[in-house]
């Protein structure tokens, strides 16, 4: 019966929510073929319009059935997932393996990821230098592009960027969901400031040693990306804790935990997109005067944002990623989607009309690329 | 006191949808301009450093860079010295080089392509041993560490 309340108040009849689709159908439309389309080939056209399709459905869903997590979860996990394979995909193109060697790092061609960023601050601010050895500008996943995504999606997203921006938090989310119900049920609150710990050391050892430790050393998502070439000691033993902090953080642990392990105790991005929420105007919010105390979104939320005390309190922490987790589950609807400034339980509706569109647009597009060169090949396999 | 904090919460939330709609139309333009910030440089660290010269020979062109001795706050004590061979590459290379151009050779490098095994001869008490050595997709590029 509960349940059934908050479906209610967040869903929209089926045409209204075709209208709220609309504007994102043709700006999706628009981005998507960069507003000319060309048709020439027909297995990109395939492979786009599916892509197109599905990410305007999923859009859709969310105004119709009024829920965000799941639908969010799908795109977020499929994203995870083709960028991956994308990103394989294109180091075997050019190299004919998933491995880099010393002569890309001495060519400056490593493709650019978001979770550098923490370790060219420093650098930057010191040396006035990039200590990454990527392309500034042009290319595969060049520096500048990727500062510019992230800087622009965390000031508008704050932390709600590791939910609905990060290419890798898909693997932890999905790995969380695997299991119906935590085997490992009690876990410090205090863990959560951990990636605040791992943001000192990598900031600190990168600009004294002016290399990217944390990519060199520790992240664990070079298992699905891309590794240096084993050819000794130091080499294996990266790709041995790569391996592991991957089984261990991104796939055993938030099975066990039904929680995002890696994102929550480990990720130094993480931790300074928590600080960028303080930036964004979106926030989650309570509003005791519905709430009951029952603590469930406490339970599902994936990255230990929400404490017994915050919920007393009326107060979303600053590790919210604003996955929408705890707004579905709340039996009272006593959690929505919020505006800076603006009070709990004021303009529910149209706070959620807005993030969602701009958090959903953001992904969508950042998604595409990736997820059409995926559809491409299966259907440059079947067709 | 509320309503100021209100409008301000919903200004900068349309200014923030508003920004999102233009935020990839715009992007390659914000990547350039961004790219143009003068920290978005790459460090000689990372870069191998400037060329300082280049020798023609007969099939490939020998690149000597800058020696980089670039730290975090000033300079290091101990930095390295990056020569790359552009071109045709022949298999065995063994070449002199004088890196810092006072026409005195400060080491020779002797390089076997096929076993990825190089070895070093030192002239200059400043150069100590190759850092790197790696087949590059112009030839080939070794890295020598050296002394201030």
């Amino acid at each position: 019966m509960d349940e059934n309340i908050n479906n209610q108040s967040m869903r929209k009849s089926f045409g209204k929510s075709l209208l709220y689709t609309l504007p994102m159908f043709l700006l999706t439309f628009v981005l998507m073929t960069g507003g000319r389309p060309d048709f020439s080939d027909r297995h990109g056209t395939i492979a786009l319009l599916i892509t197109f399709v599905g990410l305007n459905i999923l859009y859709f869903l969310m105004h119709y059935t009024g829920k965000t997590d799941k639908l969010r979860a799908v795109l977020f996990i499929v994203f995870a997932l083709t960028l991956s394979f994308t990103l394989i995909k294109n180091m075997v193109d050019i190299r004919q393996t998933m491995t880099y060697s010393q002569g890309d790092i001495l060519e400056c061609n490593m493709p650019f990821c978001h979770l550098v960023i923490p370790m060219l601050i420093l650098p930057a601010a010191f040396t006035q230098s990039i200590i990454y050895p990527g392309s500034i500008l042009g290319g595969f996943a060049s520096i500048s592009a990727m500062v510019v995504l992230w800087l622009g999606a965390s000031v508008i997203l704050g932390r709600g960027f590791c939910s609905w921006g990060c290419f890798y938090g898909g693997w932890d989310d999905g790995f969380s969901r695997f299991r119906k119900r935590p085997v490992i049920r009690k876990i410090g609150d205090s863990w959560k400031w951990m990636p605040f710990a791992v943001l000192l050391m990598v900031a600190l050892t990168s600009a004294l040693a002016l290399t990217p430790t944390y990519c060199d050393w520790i992240c664990p998502f070079k298992a699905v990306t891309e590794f240096e070439e084993v050819t000794g000691i130091e080499s294996a033993a990266k790709a041995g804790i790569f391996i592991s902090l991957f089984g261990g953080l991104v796939v055993v642990l938030p099975i066990l935990t039904r929680k995002r392990i890696q994102c929550s105790f480990l990720c130094p991005l993480g931790a300074i997109n928590t600080l960028s929420n303080k930036v964004s105007p979106f926030t989650v919010k309570i509003d005791r005067q519905l709430c009951n105390d029952c603590l469930k979104c406490v339970q599902v939320c994936p990255v230990f944002a929400l404490t017994k005390d915050d919920v007393k309190k009326g107060n979303v922490s600053i590790f919210c990623t604003k996955c929408g987790k705890c707004i579905d589950a709340c039996p009272k609807q006593a959690i929505h989607y919020g505006i800076a400034g603006v009070p709990a339980s004021r303009m529910v509706k149209f706070s959620r009309n807005i993030f969602l569109f701009v958090s959903f647009l953001f992904m969508a597009i950042f998604a595409s690329g990736s997820i059409i060169t995926v559809v491409k090949s299966f259907v440059n396999l079947f067709i | 006191m509320d309503k100021i904090k209100m409008t301000a919460g919903m200004t900068w939330a349309l200014v923030c949808l508003v920004f999102m709609i233009v935020f990839y139309f715009g992007l390659g333009s914000f990547a350039t301009g961004f790219s143009k910030l003068p920290f978005m440089k790459l460090n000689p660290n990372t870069s191998g450093g400037e060329v300082a010269g280049e020798v023609v020979m007969d099939n490939c062109t020998l690149v000597i860079r800058k020696p980089v001795f670039e730290g975090f706050l000033g300079e290091r004590r101990k930095g390295f010295v990056q020569v790359d061979w552009r071109g045709e590459v022949s298999e065995n290379i063994n070449d002199t080089v004088d890196f810092n151009f006072d026409q005195i050779p400060d080491f020779i490098i002797v390089i076997n392509r096929d076993l990825n095994d190089a070895s070093l001869i030192a002239f200059n008490p400043v150069v100590k041993d190759i850092g790197l050595s790696a087949p590059t997709s112009y030839g080939w590029s070794v890295r020598v560490r050296i002394n201030k």
